[in-house]
C-alpha cells in the first residue's frame, strides 16, 4: 500500500454480506486492508489471510515457567532450614506439586495476558483512526485501500456490494 | 430468541446501565450500613480480641471459616458456566455468563478476607507469603494451609482477568454509544478494542485459554480447600472423598446463587428475552445432578464410616444425624438433595416463584453443609471429655451479615455501571443460529 493511499471504509449489515463483498472486492483487485466486525469471524479473517494465532506459545511459556517456579521455591525454602515437619521428606514431592500446579496455571493466565497485550496490541491509542464508531455495536466496516484517483470507482463498487455508507479518511 | 437483533440486544443491556432511581440508592444506602456494621465488628474485634467470637476449644473453626468455605464454594460455579460450559459449548450460558463471572470475582474477594478475619492478628497475615526475610523463614509449602492460600490468590487473579478480558469488546460498545466523562472512562477501560479481525483472531485464542486454564484451576482450588480438611486426622474429615464432594458442593451452592440472582436480575431489568426460561431451566436441571452427586456424597460418607467399622467415625457421622447439631445435619440434607428435587417436576423448574425459592432453601442447605462439616467434627472427636459445643457470637454473626451485605452492595454497583449481559456473546449465540 502506497503512502499516498486513501482507506474507504464500507459498512455492511451482516457476516454473510461482509464475506461476500470482501471476495468482490478483492476479485476486482482492491486491497481489503482490515475489518472490524462486532463479533469475531473465523471465515472474514481466513478471506483476509490472517495468520494463526501465536498467544498459545505465550501461554505454553508461561505455563512452564510457572511450574520450575513452583516447585523451586517450594524445594529452596524448605531446604533453608531443612527442618522435618510431621515426620515428612523435607523436599516433599507431592506437596510440591500442588504449589507447582497453582503456579502453572498462574504464570500461564500470565502469559496469556501478556499474549494479548502484544497480539492483540492492546491498549490502542489511535484506535479511532478508519473506525466507525458503529463496528462495535452491530455493523461491519471493511476498509479497503485506494489511490486518490480511484476513490469513486471503489466507493461505487462498495455501493453496489452492499454497503450502507461510505467514509473517506486518509491513510 | 429468534426475534433478536444486534441492535435489540444492544438496546436491552445499554438501558440497563440508565441513571438509577431513588429505589436503587435506598437499596445501596441500605447494603453500605450493613457493610458498615460488619467492618464495625471486625475492628471491635480486633480491639478486644478473637475472644469476642464463639470459637473455643474445641471448636476453633467457626463462622469465619463456614463462610470462607460457603464463598469460595459460590464463587465456583461462576467458573463452571463460563469457563467449563463455555469449552462444552453450551449456548444457553451465554446470557448468565457474565452474572456468573461476577459472582465469581466478587464471591473469591469475600471468601479471601475470611481467613484475615480468622486469623484475630491480622496485621500478622504476611506470615503466610512467601516473602525473604533476615531469619530466611518461610511458609511451610507442605500446609495445605498454604496450599490454600497459593490457590485462592491464584483464582482471584485468574478470574479477575478472565472477567475482564471478556468484559473488553462490550466496554468499546459503551464507549462508542456515550459522551463526555463516561466515554473518557469507557476509551481508558476498552483499552482502544476496534474489532480488528486480527485483534478478534488473538482474542477468541487468549479467551479460550483462558477457560482452559481456569477449567483445572476451579477444580483444583476446592480440592484444596478441601484438604484443609482432608489432610488432618479428625474423624468426619479424614476421607478421600472431600475434594469431589467439596467441588460438587462448590458447583450445588453456586448455581444456586446464579439463579437467586438471575431471577430479579431478568424482572428488574426486562431480560427476559435474553435470559429465557430454557436457560433457568437448563440451570434448575444442572442443580437436580449436582444435588443428585452431593446427596450421593452424603450418603458415601455414612457407608465408609460403617463400613470401616472405626467406632470414633462411625459414633461421627451417628452424632452428627443424631447428635446435637442433628437440626443443622437434617436442614443440610433437605435443602440439598430433597427440595432440589422437586425441579424434576417441569411445573416446579419453569416458574420462576419454584426457581428463586428452592434456590434460597440450596443456599441455605449449603451453608449449614459447611456448618456440619467443620463444626460438627472438631466437637466431637477422639476424646470425649474434649467434647463441646460452638455457638456463634454477635460479632460472627455482624462479619456474616457485613458479608452477605458486601456481596451484594458489590453485585448491585455492578448491574448499574457495567453490562449484566455480555452483549458479545449474545450476539455470537444469535449469530449461530440464524
Amino acid at each position: 500500500m502506497s503512502t499516498d493511499a486513501i482507506i474507504v471504509t464500507g459498512l455492511f449489515k451482516s457476516q454473510k454480506e461482509t464475506l461476500a463483498a470482501v471476495e468482490k472486492i478483492q476479485k476486482h483487485g482492491w486491497d481489503v486492508t482490515e475489518v472490524h466486525s462486532p463479533i469475531p469471524s473465523e471465515s472474514l479473517a481466513k478471506a483476509l489471510g490472517r495468520k494463526k494465532s501465536k498467544i498459545g506459545w505465550f501461554t505454553l511459556a508461561g505455563g512452564i515457567i510457572g511450574f520450575f517456579s513452583g516447585f523451586s521455591l517450594a524445594v529452596f525454602t524448605a531446604t533453608r532450614w531443612n527442618l522435618i515437619v510431621s515426620g515428612k521428606p523435607i523436599v516433599s514431592w507431592i506437596p510440591f506439586f500442588v504449589i507447582a500446579f497453582e503456579c502453572t496455571i498462574l504464570f500461564a493466565v500470565l502469559g496469556n495476558v501478556l499474549g494479548v497485550i502484544t497480539q492483540v496490541g492492546l491498549p490502542q491509542k489511535n484506535y479511532e483512526k478508519n473506525y466507525h464508531p458503529e463496528c462495535s455495536g452491530s455493523l461491519y466496516g471493511v476498509e479497503v485501500a485506494s489511490k486518490p484517483e480511484n476513490v469513486d470507482d471503489l466507493k461505487d463498487l462498495l455501493h453496489r456490494a452492499g454497503s450502507l455508507k461510505g467514509q473517506r479518511e486518509n491513510k | 430468541m429468534s426475534q433478536l437483533t444486534f441492535e435489540t440486544i444492544n438496546t436491552t443491556v445499554l438501558n440497563t446501565l440508565s441513571r438509577p432511581g431513588k429505589i436503587y440508592w435506598c437499596t445501596i444506602a441500605l447494603l453500605f450500613a450493613g457493610v458498615i456494621f460488619g467492618a464495625s465488628c471486625w475492628i471491635y474485634q480486633i480491639f478486644v480480641g478473637v475472644g469476642v467470637a464463639g470459637m473455643n476449644t474445641p471448636v476453633h473453626w467457626g463462622t469465619y471459616l463456614i463462610n470462607f468455605v460457603f464463598w469460595v464454594g459460590i464463587a465456583h460455579s461462576g467458573t463452571l458456566i463460563s469457563a467449563i460450559l463455555f469449552l462444552f459449548r453450551a449456548g444457553w450460558r451465554n446470557p448468565i455468563a457474565r452474572a456468573a463471572e461476577t459472582m465469581t470475582v466478587f464471591a473469591v474477594c469475600i471468601a479471601g478476607l475470611f481467613p484475615f478475619i480468622h486469623l484475630g492478628r491480622v496485621w500478622l497475615v504476611y506470615y503466610m507469603l512467601p516473602i525473604p526475610n533476615q531469619r530466611t523463614l518461610w511458609p511451610n509449602f507442605q500446609s495445605p494451609l498454604i496450599f490454600d492460600v497459593i490457590a485462592i490468590s491464584t483464582y482471584l487473579t485468574v478470574s479477575s482477568l478472565f472477567w475482564y478480558t471478556g468484559l473488553i469488546p462490550d466496554l468499546a460498545i459503551i464507549r462508542d454509544r456515550s459522551n463526555g466523562v463516561k466515554k473518557k472512562i469507557f476509551k481508558v477501560l476498552s483499552l482502544g478494542w476496534s474489532g480488528k479481525t486480527g485483534q478478534w483472531l488473538n482474542y477468541t485464542r487468549a479467551y479460550m485459554l483462558f477457560a482452559g486454564l481456569a477449567t483445572p484451576l476451579v477444580i483444583s482450588v476446592h480440592s484444596v480447600v478441601s484438604w484443609d480438611f482432608a489432610l488432618s486426622v479428625t474423624p468426619g474429615w479424614h476421607t478421600t472423598i472431600f475434594a469431589p464432594y467439596f467441588v460438587a458442593g462448590a458447583i450445588h451452592s453456586g448455581l444456586a446463587m446464579v439463579l437467586t440472582l438471575s431471577i430479579p436480575l431478568r424482572k428488574i431489568f426486562k431480560y427476559e428475552s435474553l435470559i429465557t426460561m430454557n436457560v433457568l431451566e437448563n440451570i434448575a436441571k444442572t442443580i437436580v445432578f449436582t444435588g443428585i452427586i452431593v446427596g450421593f456424597s452424603y450418603g458415601t460418607e455414612v457407608f465408609i464410616s460403617w463400613y470401616s467399622q472405626n467406632i470414633i467415625e462411625m459414633e461421627t457421622f451417628r452424632w452428627r444425624a443424631f447428635g446435637h447439631y442433628a437440626p443443622e445435619y437434617w436442614i443440610m440434607v433437605i435443602c440439598n438433595t430433597i427440595i432440589p428435587l422437586l425441579f424434576l417436576l417441569k411445573k416446579c423448574r419453569t416458574h420462576v416463584i419454584w426457581l428463586f425459592v428452592i434456590s434460597i432453601f440450596v443456599n441455605i442447605g449449603m451453608w449449614f453443609e459447611r456448618f456440619v462439616i467443620i463444626v460438627g467434627s472438631v466437637a466431637h472427636d477422639f476424646i470425649p471429655n474434649a467434647w463441646g459445643h460452638y455457638r456463634p457470637t454477635w460479632v460472627e454473626g455482624g462479619i456474616m451479615v457485613g458479608a452477605f451485605c458486601l456481596f451484594f452492595f458489590l453485585f448491585l454497583l455492578f448491574v448499574k455501571h457495567l453490562p449484566s449481559v455480555s452483549m458479545t456473546e449474545m450476539k455470537e449465540m444469535i449469530h449461530k443460529t440464524e
